[in-house]
Order: C-alpha cells, then structure tokens, then sequence
C-alpha cells in the first residue's frame, strides 16, 4: 500500500515496489502448475491423470484468487491498472503510445485477461470431459457427447494456451530490451525503476482480509455445490458378470465386458468361436446360446462409459481386435510396442495387466499403471 | 461286450454335467474305443512335433503348454494354464466333460482335425507316465 503511494512520488531512479507478493506468487505458482499440467497432458501418458487433474485445478483456483485480487488487491495488482480500452491498446502497439507503464503495458494487460480466460477454459472444459466422458467428478451426469466435446475443445484451448505463454515470453523478452530492464527479474524481486515519463498510476489500497474472506466463501460454496453433487452415473456398465459367461470366458483371457462391443459384434464373434482370434474356442450349443443372450442384453448401448464409445462398431474389419482399432492405437500411442510383449503383460489383448478395472468396463484412468518388467 | 457298445454312445452323447473320471479310467476307455494298446512314446512324439493341418499361430501343442508338461504354460493371451501332468496337476483327466472340450479344441487349432481315440489315450498314457 505505501509501495502504491510511493510510485508517484518517487523520484526518477528510484526502486519501486510495482508487484506485491501474492501476485509474484501467483505468477510463479501459475507458472509451476501450468507447466506440470502440460507435461502431464502433452507428453505422459494417461498414467498421471490424477496429477494432470491437480495442477490444472490448482491453476484454475490460482486463476479465481487473481481476480478476486484484480479488484481488491493494491494498484498495479488492479483491471483497473492495465486493462484498457481497444483503442488504447492499438495506440500502444502502433507505437502512438511512448510512455512507460510501470505495471502491465496496454497489450500485457490485454494478454492477462486472455491468459486467465483460457486457463479458466481449460479447467471447465476438462471437468466437463471428466464428467461426461469419464463418468468421474463433479460434472458427471453430462451426456457423454458433451463431454467428448469437452475434451476436443480442451486440446484445442491447451495449444492455443501453449502459443500465448510463448507469445508471452517473447513480449517479456522484447520489451525488457526495449526499455533496458529485467521484466522477469521484477516478477521475482517485485521492483522496477521509476522513470520520467512514465505513466501516471491510479493508487487503490488493497483489502487483504476482505480478499481472503471472498476468497474462502467462494470455495466454500464450490465445496457444497460438489458435494450436492455425487450421485452414481445413469447407464453404469453391468457389475454382476454372468457365472458361466465368466468361468468359460476367462479360461483363456480376462472377462472382456459386454459393453465393450456392439450386440451385432458380440453375435459375430460367438458365431465364429472356431476361428477365435486364431484359436478354436467352440463351446456347444447351449452354453454358447446363453453367453450370447447375456452379452447382447449388457452390450455398448446399455452404457455410457468412454470405451464403450470409443470401442463399439470400431473395428474396420468385423474379425479384428479392439486392439487393432485407430481409437486403441491413439489411446495407447504414448508406450513403445515392446512394452506388450514383456513379461507379466504378455499381449496387447491383456488389458487387465495394466488396467485394474478392465473387467468392470471403466477403464477409468485413474486405474492404470503400467506392470513392471518382470522376469520370465 | 455289452459296455464296448454303450461307450461310444456315452462319448459322443455331450454330457451337460461335469463327469468325474480319473486318468486311468480314461486311458482304459480310449483304448477300448481305439482297439489298441496306448503308446507313450507315441503321445509323447505327438505332443511334441510340429504340426501343420491347424492354424498359423498354434503349430503345436507345446507353444501354449511348452514341452515341460509338469510345469505351468501359457495361453496366446498371457494367462497361464496349469500344468497337464496329473502328477503335478492332480485336477488333470478328472472331468470328462472337461477333457472331451480341450481335445476338440486344440486337436482342431494343432491338427486341423479331431483326435483319434488312439491318439487322445496315446497323449494321456504320456502324461501320466511322467
């Protein structure tokens, strides 16, 4: 607050306190959780959905605090200190513009607001796409087109996110030669140095305690809208599997579940036992008839779990493996090809090797983990 | 003479029910069924060959069971299958039902074919012998 004050007065040369802490804070934690989401998002595999899930919450909830203190918190912390009127923004990049803003300049403060809209974007979208597609969250009951939107979206905002932070960067660079000083290092310390010329400040005090306490009512309130919200999913994957479809099925491999295939598939493939994946499976008549009528009942269309969209009516060629389909291919991108034939994992068609709940259905990603090479 | 003839007809007749039977039992109603004595050393030189009448991915019955029957194999799909050899596996040749199955099977996937009775009591005279 007397850091506010004392910006108008400074005399030329002298160090001011132009960001207080928690926007430093802020900054450099946003930097942390948006950086560990990307890594987790772009490069690693589904494995660390949890982390992904974290720091981009933690991002989103940085971002929410930032505007509360974009109203409350002291001058330079303000919208009101760099957010600007289009024309005002055009007239600084065109250079019609020459004075120095010991804050945000007119097109930083516009790349603020676009950088706290996207991670906000991000955030809703990734939670719709958990909840709609995945089933898990506080936005669950989404339909599921709504949620595989979610996550298209949510690429698409992550790279457009990628380009602004390099935009950014860039800018920072630029215009820390520019005006011969260390933008970066101000982020760090907190201090630049008042110059003539520039650009006079509109003081404001900052509320700590009445930002804190906006703060924690508003995630108070997020709290008990989520916990209003935790009913179980419509349309759940079949729990109980039939006794014989499970004691014959799973004499070779695991309880593939019925939702995971359309009810045509299901009858192609009990049709073709003899020629099962390059084995004879035939089973007589009886028992085969009551597998199929039980996997037909719980097929694709009874659930609305991502595989089940993902999977059924997916494979080009009506005798082919799920394992063969683009979709597995694109979920599974991230492992080398040997990764399936090591011990204990064996085969691409040993799902449960990796995914704990691969016999309910789910395949949730929260259930991977990839097996260790073990010794044959 | 009588059960020569009903022999048969109980084999073929697909039992719904698990039939209890020990491996001796039924090496004695294979061979009946044969007409000839069973042979390890034919069961054994079966079990081991390549075979070509049957699908490309199972040329023989040792790429799942491997050629140690007294040890644990492996199915195609990473699942481990329980050793074949009653003497390490006293649930093998225990269910008629069961064996008649995995014959049909894997006789069709190896050989491309059914098994003779010669050869199923041949294969069972092998394992258990060891």
């Amino acid at each position: 607050m007397t850091d506010a004050t004392s910006t108008r007065f400074a005399p030329s040369g002298e160090p001011v306190r132009v960001w207080d802490i928690w926007v430093r804070l802020f900054h450099w934690s946003l930097v942390a959780s948006i950086s560990t989401a990307a890594v987790t998002g772009f490069i690693l595999g589904a494995q660390y959905i949890a982390l992904h899930i974290a720091s981009g919450l933690i991002a989103m909830a940085l971002v929410a605090a930032r505007i509360v203190w974009g109203f409350l918190g002291p001058t330079h912390a303000r919208f009101r200190d760099f957010l600007r009127k289009p024309a005002e923004i055009l007239s600084h990049l065109t250079g019609g513009d020459t004075g120095r803003h010991l804050g945000h300049n007119p097109a930083g403060g516009l790349m603020m607001l676009g950088l706290m809209a996207v991670v906000g974007l991000l955030a809703h979208t990734g939670l719709a796409g958990l909840g709609g597609a995945m089933k898990t969250g506080p936005f669950l009951s989404l339909p599921y087109a709504i949620g595989e939107a979610g996550l298209e979206l949510h690429e698409v905002l992550a790279l457009l996110l990628l380009v602004m932070i390099l935009a950014h960067v860039v800018a920072a660079i630029l215009e820390s030669r520019r005006s011969h000083e260390n933008l970066a290092r101000s982020m760090v310390t907190g201090i630049k140095e008042s110059r003539p010329g520039d650009h006079p400040s509109h003081l404001a005090r900052a509320y700590p305690r009445l930002a804190l306490l906006v703060i924690a009512i508003l995630a108070g309130a997020i709290a008990v809208s989520l916990r209003q919200n935790t009913h179980a999913p419509a349309f759940a994957p079949v729990v109980e599997l039939d006794e014989i479809f499970a004691e014959e099925c799973t004499a070779c491999h695991l309880a593939y579940h019925p939702s995971l295939l359309s009810a045509v598939e299901w009858r192609e493939i009990m049709g073709g036992l003899d020629e099962h994946f390059g084995e004879d499976a035939s089973l007589d008549s009886e028992t085969n008839a009551r597998i199929t009528e039980w996997l037909i009942s719980h097929d694709a269309s009874t659930a609305q779990t991502r595989p089940a969209h993902q999977f059924a009516g997916a494979r080009e060629d009506p005798t082919g493996s799920i394992t063969e389909t683009r979709a597995w291919a694109d979920l599974h991108e991230s492992l080398s090809e040997r990764t399936f034939f090591r011990a204990p994992i064996y085969s691409k068609s040993n799902c449960s090797a990796c995914h704990a709940d691969a016999e309910t259905g789910w395949f949730s990603p929260f259930q991977i983990r990839i097996s260790k090479e073990t010794p044959r | 003479m009588k059960y020569l003839l009903v022999l048969p007809i109980a084999l073929l007749a697909a039992p719904a029910v698990a039939q209890s039977t020990t491996p001796a039992e039924l090496l004695a109603q294979y061979s009946t069924k044969a007409g000839a004595e069973a042979s390890a050393e034919r069961g054994q030189a079966l079990f081991m060959a390549d075979h070509t009448g049957g699908k490309p991915d199972t040329p023989s019955c040792t790429t799942c069971h491997t050629a140690d029957p007294k040890s644990a194999g492996q199915a195609r799909t990473g699942k481990p299958i329980e050793p074949l050899a009653p003497s390490a596996n006293p649930e093998r040749f225990t269910d008629l039902k069961f064996v008649e199955k995995w014959f049909g099977r894997n006789c069709n996937s190896v050989l491309g074919r059914d098994c003779t009775a010669a050869e199923k009591a041949d294969v069972i005279a092998w394992l258990a012998s060891l």
